[in-house]
């Protein structure tokens, strides 16, 4: 009898002492990065000079070359997907010129393949990239850093490199600076900015893309448009009213919608506002007062606009 | 007495404790729980495959050898499921109501509690029920039954686990009628000790039983069980992912935090279960009434990784980590000089991607460093966590059984069997990996829908709940399921003939409860489904003739209907009410034959079997990448064939010294294209219809959406096993050596590969030709045998259909031996020593299993309703099954001590 009450005691206290083995120490992070762990040699190139060494490349739609020489170019990054609306991209600008906003103040493209990489390449954080190995040229104008690709129709356009490439070609230079003058958008509002943008002259690859803040109304909202809900090409489903930036209804063949920004002051001067489906600015709602409108400007065969953020709206969009 | 009667009172409280003190309930889907059967080698098994081999002891010599001889392939007797194979335990049924298996983990570790069964083949009666088509076993826990003495049991191996120790002890009947005994057990591995790279085992098992005869004809019996048991789990993955480990035996689940190992999904289970039995008899023992109640609290949980937002797959092994996402080597039209000189960033990738993998071992592991950080980034919300799906089950069951022996040739038995069970389905928040909270919305209904729609919500009643670790979210609800079963059956021997009979009726009640209101089902997700009744029975007969004792011929046939099982009759089980079209009970035929024999020192059985099943229903659930959701199939309406031959011979050619051959040959096959109804989560009823919906390319007539599955094999299993064996004894010493064959084991199919629909997006449709336009090329003909795809005339007419050749893996050998000895000490003491090896010749290329992604290898490009094929993506889908090997070599050393 004994005996079964030794193993009645064992029985309750194996139940509640069958430990947990799933335990593991929260791991410390702080400096954890994906990128190279040490130095990928010292800056030799600028955007700037980067741009016109390969001119060719960047300069003629969707072509691109492998480098094959240790061209480091370095710069802050500015743009990055932590909105949703730039897709496996960064932006990084480097101001070399005198002022911001002059010639030598340029950005480029750097296309990562992974769905979310702001929380590496945080806005304000400067960086390096060895291009030696990668490719240079452009995506639908856009200069770019990345490797190529096919896309669905069968095309090869520059892409993303992989993600495990940023572990050998590049590094990151301190930590993010949130007050980096990089991170300042050039105005373009009004005055000489405003003026920039209405020439056409500016229209070309060196200035793009380009970090910059505008100011206008969109189109789509105003007067009667505003009730009429357009039909989708590819969905044949109409958008919803009232109207929001990117309806899925409304997709185009890059998963994105065109809304039409006129911009204040220049009544004749639009911008395409680009915003891809599916993301936290994809649902607000379109204003259809004036507002400032901050993102990457590229150009096409017109001007374009990727907010990067739904803060990048002031004032900001009730929701 | 009282003694006995403070520890009856402690014992009992111990069992309803042990049951409810887990009170807190959780879910989701069981969609890698594994099922164990009694043979050692499986009773530390963990894949993500269901184990369901049948495990029937007793008279048939085939059973009783097959189960363990062929355990390490996970061969299932006539490729059965283990829901046709009942068990009880002291007379009552212990099948989980829901899936309709026996949960064998439940009594993992607790051998010397289960020794005592009975079991019977299905062509065979027995006086606990009606067996069903895989057969019945019946294990006696009373505690009369166990040995009475010590037992000591102290094990070692290098399976799952690593090593075991059990204590048993039983008292047999003391004089004032009472028995009782125990038995613990311990089956544990560190982390990275098992055969899996990591995985650990942490396994404790509790028995506990009392019995009273109050005289000859009562006895009252109470036992009270459970293993309360964590285990990490391997997961399959891909040759490619394989051949980059270096190891078959590669697991994707795992990865280092903070250096040091952690895996991913980790089971955690607990199924305590108490039975009071009552057991009468009449005074000539000629009637005998049992009468069981139990009480089962299962609680199982399964963990997993979790993402929201754009954050990229976790998942070591997905695809778009592996080289073979970004160029095709197998492709010679693009693996050439020529292509390549064009297009270098394909193998400069490729190659970049494969170094990577072989660099390190970290580098194809979970970064768990990696989800940590990134969570921190992103302001207190994860984006990456570990979520725990529960599978809670609370079930009371109560049989009665009369049998009455009313000549020394004649018997019958009757009884009626209740139960009722509440599943509980739920999912909690495990590990958040860093962040604070994380917000219960649907991350794929808010994609489509917006952040602020209701359809991002997953429970509307309580919108943008943040969740903490240890809240519910994502789903919640209950199952509750209802079966009453009246059954009787007659025996009689007639000079050297036996005849028996037998029947049941049973009724079967299903309803889902919700428990959250879904964004995207709103008005069919919260509250009652309603019930869906289902009435059942079976009919079976057996005729035997044995002119000697030496000689027996056995038939026997059945018809029944079975209710189909709760866990597949709702569309999407962890968000809506609705039930799947078409549901209706399952029907099966079957038929056995056998003749046993013995010629002198030869002897065994021959049989063969055929069984058919109509109107089945099977639900597979997946995480669809191509629409980026967890999505359920459903067939119904699904035919199949299961038939074979089986053979035990054995052959004794010295009192020492026996040969044995046993050896099964079966089919097992789908024979018609059931219907097919898909349920992606997050998706709104327009985009449910949409995808459901299906129109003949030629005429843009509506059609059904169908899975091609006419001649797919139920997979992970030998249909084709034999085994060779050497027995020998001298002296209390045992040899066992046997030569073991595998062949035909299938992959299990992806229904998803085989939709119609599949098919027809991807242009695997092709029309007719000639005068009547009912004519094919040979070319065409080899491809759609091949590949899968639908002939139609040049009017439209649906002239045949292909499924997708299924895989066949390579037909193999294992070779396995055993030698034991028996010591008798002083004292009446005996040790046992025991040692079994497993794959002796370390073959490390046989496939047990497998599985098909549930994704085709097209890309397609929408342009207005019209889908049309694009550019193939490099990486393919269907030729990157996962797959689960056979341990290596792996030993077993088993020492007992009975004191």
């Amino acid at each position: 009898m004994k005996k079964i009450y030794l193993l009645l005691g064992l029985a309750l206290s194996g139940s509640l002492l069958t430990s947990c083995l799933d335990n593991v120490d929260e791991p410390d992070v702080q400096d954890f990065i994906i990128t190279s762990p040490t130095s990928i040699g010292k800056t030799n190139t600028t955007i700037y000079e980067l741009k016109q060494k390969f001119s060719n490349e960047i300069g003629t739609n969707n072509t691109f070359k492998k480098v094959e020489e240790n061209i480091i170019v370095e710069g802050v990054v500015v743009g990055n997907d932590d909105g949703g609306n730039l897709y496996q991209t960064l932006i990084i600008r480097s101001i070399d010129g005198e002022t911001a906003g002059d010639e030598k103040d340029q950005c480029i493209e750097i296309g990562i393949r992974n769905t979310w990489i702001s929380p590496y390449f945080q806005r304000g954080q400067r960086i390096k990239i060895n291009l030696n190995g990668l490719w240079i040229g452009n995506y639908s104008k856009t200069p770019k850093i990345g490797t190529p690709y096919y896309t669905s129709a069968g095309n090869k356009r520059l892409g993303p490199m992989l993600l495990q490439n940023c572990a050998t070609d590049i590094e990151l230079v301190g930590k993010p600076d949130a007050n980096a003058p990089e991170l300042m958008p050039i105005d373009c509002t009004e005055g000489e900015g405003l003026s920039w943008l209405a020439n056409s002259g500016n229209q070309g690859f060196m200035n793009s893309p380009r970090l910059v803040t505008v100011k206008g109304t969109i189109d789509e909202v105003q007067g009667n448009a505003a009730k009429r809900a357009a039909m989708g090409e590819l969905s044949g489903e109409k958008e919803p009213l009232p109207k929001i930036f990117s309806p899925k209804e409304l997709y185009d063949a890059g998963y994105a919608v065109d809304r039409t920004l006129s911009i204040a002051g220049k009544s004749q001067l639009k911008v395409t506002l680009r915003t891809s489906t599916q993301n936290d600015i994809s649902y607000l709602p379109i204003p259809a007062d004036e507002r400032s409108y901050t993102g990457i400007l590229t150009y096409y065969s017109g001007w374009q606009l990727q907010l990067r953020h739904k803060n990048d709206i002031v004032p900001a969009i009730e929701e | 007495m009282k003694k006995s009667l403070l520890f009856l009172t402690a014992f009992a409280a111990l069992s309803i404790q042990s049951a409810l003190a887990q009170g807190e309930v959780a879910d989701s889907l069981d969609m890698d729980a594994a099922d164990f059967t009694f043979t050692e080698s499986q009773l530390d098994e963990d894949a993500d495959v269901a184990q369901t081999i049948s495990n029937v002891q007793g008279e048939d010599p085939y059973l009783s050898e097959v189960g363990y001889a062929f355990s390490a392939m996970r061969f299932k007797v006539r490729a059965l499921d283990n829901q046709y194979n009942q068990t009880y335990i002291n007379g009552l049924m212990m099948m989980d109501t829901e899936r309709g298996m026996f949960n064998y983990s439940s009594v993992g570790g607790l051998n010397e509690a289960t020794r005592a069964k009975e079991g019977i083949g299905f062509g065979q009666f027995a006086g606990y029920g009606l067996s069903d088509v895989g057969g019945a076993q019946s294990i006696n826990m009373r505690a009369s039954q166990i040995y009475a003495g010590n037992k000591l049991t102290v094990s070692a191996t290098n399976r799952n686990y690593v090593g075991r120790v059990m204590f048993t002890h039983g008292t047999g009947f003391n004089k004032n009628g009472w028995a009782f005994a125990g038995s613990l057990s311990y089956r544990g591995a560190p982390m990275g000790w098992g055969n899996v790279p990591g995985t650990f085992y942490n396994s404790f098992g509790y028995f506990l039983a009392a019995q009273k005869r109050f005289n000859e004809n009562h006895d009252l019996s109470l036992v009270t069980y459970g293993t309360p048991t964590e285990r990490a789990q391997q997961g399959a993955s891909t040759e490619e992912a394989y051949a980059l480990a270096n190891s078959h035996y590669y697991n994707p689940n795992w990865g280092y935090q903070g250096g040091k190992k952690r895996n991913a999904r980790v089971v955690q289970s607990f199924d305590p279960t108490a039975i009071l039995t009552w057991d009468w008899k009449s005074d000539d023992g000629s009637k005998k009434l049992t009468t069981s109640a139990g009480f089962h609290y299962a609680l199982y949980s399964s963990s997993a990784l979790g993402w929201s937002g754009d954050a990229y797959d976790p998942r070591p092994d997905y695809y778009k980590n592996l080289p073979s996402s970004i160029f095709n080597v197998y492709d010679p039209t693009k693996n050439n000089p020529s292509y390549l000189e064009e297009n270098s960033f394909f193998m400069d990738q490729w190659q970049d991607l494969y170094d990577f993998w072989k660099a390190d071992k970290a580098n194809r592991q979970i970064n768990w460093d990696r989800m940590y950080f990134v969570n921190r980034q992103n302001g207190g919300e994860s984006l990456y966590y570990q979520e725990r799906r529960h599978n809670d089950q609370m079930s009371t069951g109560l049989s009665s059984t009369f049998n009455h022996s009313w000549s020394p040739t004649g018997k019958y038995a009757v009884g009626v069997q209740l139960s009722t069970s509440k599943g509980m389905h739920y999912k909690t928040m495990a590990d958040l990996l860093g962040g604070e909270y994380f917000t219960d919305v649907d991350k794929f209904a808010a994609n489509d829908h917006g952040i602020k729609s209701d359809e991002a919500q997953n429970d509307l009643r309580n919108p943008n709940r943040k969740i903490y670790v240890g809240d519910k979210f994502g789903y919640n609800y209950n199952i509750t399921v209802n079966k009453a079963r009246a059954w009787g059956q007659v025996e009689k021997n007639l000079s050297n003939w036996y005849l028996a009979l037998g029947g049941n009726i049973d009724g079967t009640t299903i309803e889902r409860e919700g428990l959250m209101q879904n964004g995207c089902y709103k008005d069919y997700s919260y509250g009652k489904s309603g019930a869906a009744k289902f009435l059942g029975g079976a009919a079976k007969a057996a005729v035997a003739w044995a002119p000697n004792a030496n000689h027996r011929l056995a038939l026997s046939a059945s018809v029944a209907s079975r209710a189909p099982e709760a866990r597949n009759a709702f569309v999407a089980p962890r968000v809506q009410n609705n039930f799947v079209n078409n549901l209706s009970n399952e029907d099966l035929y079957n038929v056995d034959f056998g003749y046993k024999f013995n010629f002198g020192k030869f002897s065994g059985k021959v049989g063969g079997y055929y069984a058919r099943f109509m109107n089945g229903v099977e639900q597979t659930a997946y995480y669809n990448d191509q629409q980026s959701c967890f999505t359920y199939l459903t067939m119904t309406g699904i035919d199949r064939q299961h038939y074979g031959v089986e053979m035990f011979l054995n052959y004794q050619v010295t009192q020492n010294l026996s040969f044995h051959l046993l050896g099964n040959w079966g089919e097992a096959q789908y024979i018609n294209n059931p219907l097919a109804q898909v349920n992606p989560e997050g998706s709104d009823a327009r985009q449910i219809r949409e995808l459901n919906s299906l129109k003949n390319p030629i005429t843009d007539a509506d059609d059904q959406l169908r899975v091609i599955a006419d001649g797919m094999r139920v997979g992970g299993t030998p249909l084709t096993a034999f085994s060779l064996g050497l027995n020998y004894n001298i002296n209390y010493w045992y040899f066992e050596l046997s030569l073991n064959y595998y062949d035909r084991v299938y992959i299990s199919y992806s229904p998803y590969q085989r939709l119609n629909k599949t098919y027809l997006n991807a242009g695997k449709w092709y029309m007719g030709e000639g005068e009547n336009g009912t004519s094919f090329t040979e070319d065409t003909r080899k491809v759609v045998e091949e590949d899968g795809g639908l002939l139609y005339s040049a009017d439209g007419v649906l002239l045949a259909s292909y499924a997708k050749t299924q895989e066949k893996f390579r037909g193999n050998v294992m070779l396995d031996g055993s030698i034991g000895k028996s010591l008798r000490l002083k004292h009446g003491r005996m040790l046992n020593i025991n040692l079994n090896l497993t794959n002796i010749s370390n073959n490390k290329k046989m496939k047990t299993g497998g599985y098909e992604q549930n994704r085709d290898d097209s890309y397609y490009k929408e342009e207005g309703d019209i889908y049309t094929k694009g550019e193939d993506r490099a990486y393919k889908f269907t030729k990157n099954s996962k797959y689960y090997y056979a341990f290596p070599f792996n030993f077993f050393l088993n020492v007992g001590l009975k004191f």
